[in-house]
């Protein structure tokens, strides 16, 4: 009977810990296992990473639980917005991260979340135009509207994600990629019908991955994943269109009623440090916020176009933010467009 | 004896638990989501109505409605014109064999089918072994494009659900009695009219049975067109996904949700008739 209660004490103990565990939403492989691991050996405490594939499900997950399941998130900019004003998020505390003064303050004060009162840049990048020049002349793919090439029949392939979709024809009609006027995204789903012919397949997922097997030769792509295939294959080109790339972002949230805000605010600030957020960037392939963390990067890395774009790109790219109820027209369209 | 109740009342009573809590419980949370509104940061608000309802006969989902049942339709006769002749001549071997090749044709199964759906992908890939194969034996030269084709969807589809064809219609075909067959012949009949006026009505209930375990997954299936057809197809899983993830209106989702259920139980309501109608024929 002793011998019982001892084994399932140290069940317990080796269950919850001896202190509290920092619960972690984010994306899949957005983390690397190791520097967790490092934060666990340094603190003491322990970190369960739960993974989600969209924004979509992790949101609706937070909203559910009224954002107390979880101590930290990685949501997109566009999630950002609507949770901060859907109250959703705990704002934070800068005292308790000396390692924000690192952040690039070009990465900071963004319209989604004015004065980072919520959120914490952790990687960034932006979406363009990815094409195999073995197949196709890097010259007749400098713009967005360029898709829309008749020799690009059967060839393309497209985000499934309907905003960026959208974002992208848009912009070619002058728009903001986050209108919330019917009339205009109205217009953007009638030049984006003009796009079916030329569309072989919408993946998010597996960008990379089709490239490199010759599935797809054209497409829209984030730079990422393009850093990612032209280390295969050398034939194949990032451009950053002429009319202004996707920007995006993640950033680190600590949803409003999380159990364990102080040591998210800890957690926040490990992976702010220089040495941290060097790793996470090289392991992830995306570029950090962290000026100095880039300063300890591999100079062929910071050098790279592809994942560190020259200030007159960022400056003409645009970010999505969230555009409220107008979300059911994008829809609608959207499903227009798939059923055509 | 009393014993016995009393372990058949508590199976029963635990199963009844167990749907209720899981299957009907949900169910009944979806149907009157599906009775109200939208709400941008609530998911549903208290304003009932039949909108959701009515917003379904809009032409854009009537065609999402329309082109799942057509994809799930060319499956289904797709895996009968498959699915009969495997289980007809799978029902000719000795019995001693049969358990073998039936346990064959379930062993797929014990791979998820999402995995299994992948493989294909991997087969019918640009640079795929099927294509590998063709140019390495000289009959191509470039890559046929296989992949994120309607074909590619169908293939997929069929390959996921030949087997819920095949063992209905198996269990149909080995009971055939086959003094009937031989009478027939005695009397003159040939191959093929003993094939249509014995074997075949004699083995319907299978084939129908065997239809409609294909033709109600297929209508569901959304993974499949994902991920072998490119994710250009909007299937009614699509529908549901988009709705409740990316619109966020829960009771619209709902309604759709609703309307599929309703489209299900009419083919299984059809079922139990041509069942009941069986039944009553085979009465001398």
């Amino acid at each position: 009977m002793k011998a019982l209660a001892l084994a399932l004490s140290l069940f317990c103990a080796a269950a919850w810990g001896e202190g509290p565990a920092i619960r972690l939403f984010g994306w899949s492989d957005y983390l690397v296992q190791e520097v967790l691991d490092r934060f666990t050996e340094e603190t003491g405490i322990a970190v369960n990473y739960t993974s989600y594939d969209s924004n979509e499900s992790m949101y609706a997950k937070l909203k559910l639980l009224d954002g107390g399941g979880y101590d930290l998130a990685i949501p997109s900019t566009y999630f950002i917005d609507k949770m901060r004003k859907e109250g959703m998020l705990h704002s934070l505390d800068k005292n308790q991260l000396p390692n924000y003064k690192n952040l690039d303050p070009r990465q900071l004060d963004k319209p989604f979340d004015p004065g980072n009162q919520y959120s914490i840049p952790y990687i960034w990048g932006t979406s363009g135009i990815g094409v195999d020049t073995a197949k196709f002349k890097l010259q007749d793919v400098q713009a967005w509207a360029d898709l829309w090439k008749p020799m690009f029949a059967g060839r393309l392939l497209l985000p499934n994600d309907m905003r960026e979709v959208f974002h992208i024809a848009l912009h070619i009609l002058g728009f903001s990629g986050n209108s919330k006027d019917p009339a205009q995204i109205r217009s953007a789903y009638e030049l984006l019908k003009k796009l079916l012919p030329n569309i072989r397949l919408f993946n998010s997922d597996a960008a990379d991955v089709l490239f490199v097997t010759g599935e797809a030769d054209a497409g829209v792509i984030w730079n990422g994943a393009a850093h990612r295939i032209q280390l295969e294959e050398p034939s194949f080109q990032y451009v950053c269109p002429k009319e202004g790339v996707i920007l995006w972002m993640d950033s680190l949230v600590i949803p409003k009623n999380s159990p364990h805000a102080e040591l998210a605010h800890r957690l926040i600030d490990f992976l702010l440090r220089p040495d941290i957020a060097r790793l996470n960037s090289e392991k992830v392939g995306s570029a950090t916020p962290n000026l100095e963390a880039i300063k300890l990067l591999d100079p062929k890395l910071r050098g790279d176009a592809v994942v560190y774009p020259p200030n007159d790109i960022v400056s003409k790219g645009e970010y999505q933010t969230d555009v409220g109820a107008a979300i059911t027209i994008y829809t609608e369209y959207w499903e227009k467009l798939k059923a055509e | 004896m009393r014993q016995g109740n009393f372990f058949r009342t508590s199976v029963i009573l635990l199963l009844s638990v167990w749907l209720a809590l899981f299957v009907l419980i949900p169910n009944l949370l979806v149907l009157a989501a599906s009775f109200l509104g939208r709400d941008e940061s609530g998911f549903i608000n208290l304003s009932p109505g039949l909108g959701n309802y009515l917003r379904l006969f809009d032409s854009v989902y009537l065609r999402v409605f329309a082109h799942s049942l057509w994809l799930a339709l060319l499956t289904t006769l797709a895996c009968l014109g498959l699915g009969y002749p495997f289980a007809y001549f799978l029902a000719q071997f000795r019995t001693s064999v049969r358990p073998v090749l039936l346990t064959l044709v379930i062993i797929p199964f014990w791979t998820n089918s999402l995995v299994r759906t992948y493989a294909i992908r991997s087969l019918l890939a640009a640079r795929g072994l099927l294509n590998n194969t063709l140019i390495a034996l000289g009959l191509i030269e470039e890559p046929v494009r296989l992949l994120y084709t309607g074909s590619a969807v169908l293939i997929g589809m069929v390959y996921i659900l030949l087997p819920f064809m095949i063992l209905p219609l198996y269990n149909a075909i080995e009971k055939l009695d086959h003094r009937l067959l031989e009478a027939a012949a005695d009397l003159g009949a040939g191959r093929w009219r003993r094939f249509w006026q014995v074997t075949l009505p004699l083995t319907l209930p299978g084939v129908i049975a065997g239809s409609l375990l294909v033709f109600m997954p297929a209508l569901g299936l959304f993974f499949i067109a994902d991920v072998l057809g490119g994710s250009r197809d909007l299937l009614v899983g699509n529908l549901l996904k988009d709705q409740f993830l990316d619109a966020r209106d829960w009771p619209f989702g709902a309604a759709a949700s609703m309307a599929l259920t309703g489209l299900l139980f009419l083919f299984l309501a059809a079922y139990a008739y041509s069942l009941e109608r069986f039944a009553v024929e085979d009465r001398p």
